[in-house]
């Protein structure tokens, strides 16, 4: 039994490095050749910022860039990258692409991390209290509410926090992810993130907090009509006790898939809120490089959250087997 | 009542202050104060910090403090010294000698040299300068007798050259550490390494780019402040709420919603200024395309200027940070400046008989005819000028179709493929219209796909004849003559419409002094400014 | 003691059921209404407001209320709010229909197939999904707005482009539950053409969950077309919502309602959507 479960791993595992392998060669194809159809060159865009320009110049750039090669020379050369693991050179910024992604991510999944878990928690704790009062106000007024600041537009929320919390009260920043000039470290740094943090996981946070809130309920109510939870039940297991033994424990599994399924969303609704909070995250750079027609960094960007998509999903199953035994991974 | 910011800071006061006391009168009295941080706030975040690789406006704002010039400019756009001390033109005008200032040393602590000047001359301004290469390539040699002495043999006399001689128009690179490498893929042009009074310390992507104060600077006591930190916040309510809530003490090129420009302006912290601007010399306007179908006619390009009523969009649209724009050379270059120009009062009567004189007669539904415009996307300012310039040429029968798109595809679009009726920007004119306003005009940039040169395609003969004479023109009486004859013929052929004088402004702490002090101060150095003591809040 | 607890608990899921199918009812009548009301204003825009909403009419920055002329107020070029929210209304909801419309289209069409044939077909249509999946829905859309430059059909096509992979996975998932009953493996034995056999067996009996989804993808695409405007890559020629919040976001300091406004006229569509999409869930399938 336990080789079985061994080549079972085994089979998945090389099932899902396939995957990966797919997924990039796929996004790295698709893309190319679909961000060059945007009209305009880094070079251009570099021209268009320093506000003049001549013959020269531009093509001493297009020459830096790469842009003077045929596209399919640059494809190959690209394609040639990517399976060296090698995501190429931005050369607007002067540094490997690896490089910069490296310097943005720990920005992205602090903020990434601290909404998701914000709305993933607090969400599933509201489902959790709205399907025990499912028909009555408790239910009714939670799922209004998580549905308004699902329905408000996120960057609208943002701005009106920073009005709140950082000009009229006081308590917060405005935005960055750090007192630059204060030169903390250790515990101090820490603490002055995490007051950076505060606004911005919020925002993005409050948009996903309906959709876990929603799911949670939905899912603990299918599982209270379940033949095990009215065995339970029946065995004279206290109402509560079902309720956060029994029902959570399964109705936690969808809010489990829907954490792997968002993974990507959040990226782009990261976009928003970091413009809004001046936060030094991937999704604002990914913004930045697709108007500044930075191709390498964009697709390097691209890349990179679609592996993390797929890898996150990977953990999900495992996640999943872990709440309950009896899902086979498929 | 009092911020826990506040107390904060309050607190780290009191630790200091036994070091104040012993010199209490120090600052009294507009005293310049020394210490602090400057929190500044740099948007968009610039590529490079070299400015002569890139001219782009955020990399000459933060180059400035770290890069001193030949020459600055003061308020009234003279040459003043900086690295040259002083400096003496032959009378034929074909020879400048400058003495540069001793003892000034580069950040890594070389000595600098007349050789850096020269080797800049030959590998950076005249191959790479992208504004005017034709004002450096007139310099045919660079002689250098000795350290301190610099001489430029001019192929003709060039009166203009003395407008771009500071740390954004030439600037000076180390060339013990570019000799002998690619200008633009150097390293050091994202951590550059000058003369100026700030020393580049550190660039976080995406986060901020920190200056310390050059212990070392020739100007012996300066700069004032210990620190500046740029920050990059991409967002403009952001920034407003920085600014007001005293978190920024200096955010330049008009860095907030102009609506709260003018609603911080009111505050007791908050100054909002628009000087420093002068050597920029901004100025916002419409290109015809003067290739398309209606406005190779000059009289719907007339009609189109007769339509638009400049003094309410400043009000509307810009909130009054603009005059109206009568002419390619802005007021600020008053030496230039012509007022007997052929002028467009607002008068839609006079727009409506000239489009019915062009045969452009209203159709049933009113209209006469229908046209693209393309804004400059640079933002909400640019886009409801598109806004008004529609509804404006609505009520002539012109129906405007906005096009938005991002710059890349604008520039594309503009400049390379040629496929716009109507287009908006803004350029700088510089001190002297050879520098800013001839590229608009010049046949020479007409369809080259070279950003920001001439958009509308205008070919003149008799303007092109102007530019060439006013080059090596050594008396600049004439010089002035010849602008004036250029500014009658663009605005009776119209190819480009004036519209606005723009006034980009400051927003800064009332904390901070003398943060303007020269005419070029947008990409000049920090050095005379200085932050007052927090006020005391109860 | 037991069968006390059972039958107190069946009692308690009883009422819950009833209870549900009540806030089902409410909650899907309280949808319809407000999109009845946004619909209502859509409609109305052209006699209410005649021209373009665009236009500017009057002073910029009359406060609501204080004029009656513009109930609503203006905005910063004099523009009338309430006529730009009254025909914004049509632009929203067009995009949003729209860009259902295309991600039904895509979304089904893949769905089907995939969930139809199976084998090859299903293994090479889910890895393209799963693609599409990975990459950030919004910056996809972005994307695809830069490239195509902005503009409502632009935008819809961009939203439309990148909403559809959940409900393909969603009508595959049905088509597999009914394609091996029975009715469906009789037309196939009697040799009906299989695209009949998808298009009039099977597609209506995916319908209800097809139908719940799309309330909740018309409210995320006015959502989107709202984050794409902010970003400035909205249509500049039309009124519409995001726009508005988007173009009023500079003066949310000193004049909130021009901002304000507009985004309670997006909450309220969105609102209204997805408790419609909530109560049809609750409706349309009764086991849950």
């Amino acid at each position: 039994m336990t080789r079985d479960v061994l080549r079972d791993g085994a089979l998945h595992a090389a099932r899902r490095f396939g995957q990966i392998v797919f997924v990039v060669l796929g996004i790295a194809v698709v893309n190319f050749f679909l961000l060059r159809l945007a009209p305009g060159d880094a070079a251009e865009v570099l021209a268009g910022e320093a506000g003049a320009a001549t013959p020269e110049f531009m093509a001493a750039l297009r020459q830096q860039f790469g842009l003077d090669q045929p596209v399919h020379v640059q494809f190959a050369k690209y394609i040639g990258n990517i399976l060296t693991l090698n995501l190429g050179y931005s050369f607007r910024q002067g540094m490997p692409v690896s490089w910069l992604i490296l310097d943005r991510l720990p920005a992205t999944m602090l903020l990434m991390g601290a909404s998701i878990g914000f709305a993933s928690i607090l969400g599933s704790a509201l489902g959790f209290l709205a399907a025990r009062h499912a028909g009555r106000l408790t239910d009714t007024v939670v799922s209004v509410v998580a549905l308004l600041f699902y329905a408000t537009p996120v960057f609208w929320i943002g701005v009106v926090l920073i009005v709140v919390f950082s000009v009229w009260l006081d308590w917060l920043p405005v935005g960055g992810m750090a007192t630059i000039e204060a030169g903390y470290t250790g515990i101090a740094y820490a603490v002055d993130v995490a007051r950076h943090l505060v606004l911005p996981a919020l925002t993005l946070g409050l948009f996903y907090l309906a959709i876990y809130t929603r799911l949670m309920r939905a899912s603990m109510l299918q599982v209270y009509g379940e033949d095990f939870i009215r065995t339970a039940v029946a065995k004279g297991v206290s109402p509560r006790n079902v309720a956060a033994r029994h029902v959570l424990r399964n109705a936690l599994l969808p809010v489990v898939t829907m954490l792997g399924m968002q993974i990507g969303s959040i990226l782009g609704g990261a976009i928003l809120v970091e413009t809004v909070f001046s936060w030094p995250g991937l999704g604002r750079l990914a913004f930045e490089s697709l108007f500044q027609r930075d191709l390498n960094l964009l697709l390097g960007i691209l890349l990179s959250s679609s592996v993390l998509v797929v890898l996150v999903n990977i953990a999900v199953d495992l996640a999943y087997r872990l709440l309950d035994p009896r899902v086979e991974i498929g | 009542m009092m911020s826990r910011r506040a107390f904060a800071q309050g607190v780290a006061l009191l630790a200091l202050l036994p070091a104040f006391s012993l010199a209490p009168s120090a600052h009294a009295a507009g005293e310049p104060r020394r210490g602090g941080t400057l929190n500044a706030i740099i948007q968009p975040e610039p590529v490079s910090l070299t400015a002569a690789v890139l001219a782009a406006a955020p990399t000459g704002i933060v180059g400035g403090n770290i890069f001193d010039g030949l020459v600055k400019y003061d308020l009234a756009l003279k040459p003043q010294p900086e690295l040259a001390e002083r400096w003496e033109t032959s009378p034929d005008g074909r020879t400048i000698t400058f003495h540069l200032r001793r003892g000034v040393t580069w950040h890594d602590g070389k000595p600098f040299t007349s050789a850096d000047v020269q080797w800049s001359l030959e590998h950076v301004w005249k191959p790479l300068n992208p504004r005017n290469p034709a004002l450096f390539r007139n310099i045919t040699s660079a002689e250098t007798p000795d350290p301190h002495t610099v001489v430029f043999k001019l192929a003709e006399p060039s009166v203009a050259l003395f407008s771009m001689l500071n740390g954004n128009g030439a600037q000076i690179l180390p060339k013990h550490l570019y000799e002998g490498t690619n200008v633009l893929t150097n390293p050091h042009n994202a951590k550059p390494v000058g003369t100026g009074p700030f020393v580049f310390k550190e660039w976080v992507k995406g986060s901020h780019i920190l200056l310390e104060r050059n212990p070392n600077y020739w100007d012996a006591g300066k700069p004032y402040l210990d620190r500046i930190v740029f920050r990059v916040v991409p967002d403009g309510a952001a920034r407003a709420a920085g600014l007001e809530k005293g978190d920024i003490h200096y955010a330049p090129l008009s860095p907030i919603p102009l609506r709260d420009a003018e609603r911080l302006a009111k505050l007791p912290t908050v100054k909002v200024g628009t000087q420093g601007y002068d050597w920029l010399s901004p100025w916002l306007y419409l290109d015809f395309n003067v290739d398309s179908r209606h406005f190779k006619d000059a009289r719907v390009r007339r009609a189109v200027a007769h339509a638009i009523d400049r003094e309410a969009l400043i009000k509307l649209v810009w909130f009054g940070f603009g005059k109206a724009a009568i002419s390619p050379v802005p007021s600020t270059l008053a030496a230039f400046h012509d007022l007997e120009v052929p002028k467009y009062p607002f008068d839609p009567k006079k727009a409506e008989a000239l489009l019915d004189e062009a045969g452009l007669k209203r159709g049933p539904d009113g209209t006469r005819l229908t046209i693209t415009h393309d804004f400059l996307p640079y933002g909400e300012d640019y886009r409801r000028t598109g806004e008004f310039v529609k509804q404006s040429l609505k009520r002539v029968g012109i129906e405007v179709t906005l096009r938005g798109q991002d710059t890349a595809a604008f520039t594309r679009r503009v400049y390379g493929d040629r496929d716009f009726d109507l287009s908006s920007s803004w350029s700088g004119s510089f001190p002297d219209p050879q520098l800013g306003v001839a590229r608009l005009y010049s046949s020479a940039f007409a369809g080259k796909n070279i950003p920001w040169s001439n958009g509308s395609g205008f070919r003149s003969a008799e303007a092109d004849s102007i530019f060439k004479a006013v080059e090596s023109e050594p008396d600049p009486t004439k010089r002035i003559q010849a602008w004036k004859r250029f500014q009658v013929l663009a605005q009776t052929e119209l190819p480009t419409l004036p519209l606005v004088e723009l006034r980009f402004f400051n927003v800064y702490s009332s904390r901070l002094r003398n943060a303007v002090t020269r005419g070029d101060q947008i990409f000049g150095a920090l050095t005379e400014a200085w932050l007052d003591e927090p006020e005391k809040k109860n | 003691m037991a069968t006390i607890a059972i039958a107190r608990q069946e009692g308690g899921r009883r009422r819950a059921r009833l209870a549900q199918r009540i806030r089902a009812n409410t909650s899907a009548i309280t949808g319809g209404v407000i999109l009845l009301l946004v619909l209502a204003g859509a409609l109305a825009a052209p006699v209410l407001y005649p021209g373009d909403p665009l236009d500017m009419v009057a002073a910029p920055f009359i406060w609501p209320g204080t004029d009656r002329a513009h109930v609503l107020g203006t905005d910063m070029l004099g523009r009338d709010i309430a006529a730009g929210i009254l025909h914004g209304a049509r632009v929203s909801l067009v995009i949003g229909l729209v860009a259902t419309l295309v991600s039904i289209v895509i979304g089904v069409t893949l769905g089907a197939l995939s969930g139809f044939y199976g084998g090859r077909v299903d293994a090479v249509l889910m890895r393209i999904t799963e693609l599409v999946q990975t990459i950030p829905p919004f910056l996809f859309a972005l994307a695809i707005v830069a490239i195509l430059q902005p503009s409502i059909p632009s935008i819809v096509v961009a939203i439309g482009l990148t909403a559809w992979p959940s409900l393909a996975r969603l009508v595959r998932a049905e088509v597999l539950k009914i394609r091996h009953r029975d009715f469906v493996q009789a037309s196939i034995s009697l040799g009906v053409p299989h695209w009949r056999i998808i298009v009039l067996d099977i597609l209506p009996n995916t319908l209800a969950p097809v139908i719940v989804s799309a309330s909740i993808l018309v409210a995320s695409a006015i959502l989107t077309e709202s984050s794409l405007a902010f970003l400035g890559l909205g249509d500049p020629n039309v009124a519409s919502w995001g726009g508005m919040v988007g173009a009023g976001r500079e003066v949310l300091r000193t004049d909130w309602y021009v901002a304000t406004l507009p985004g309670l006229a997006i909450v309220a569509a969105v609102l209204g959507l997805n408790l419609l999409g909530d109560g049809l869930n609750d409706i349309l399938d009764p086991q849950r």
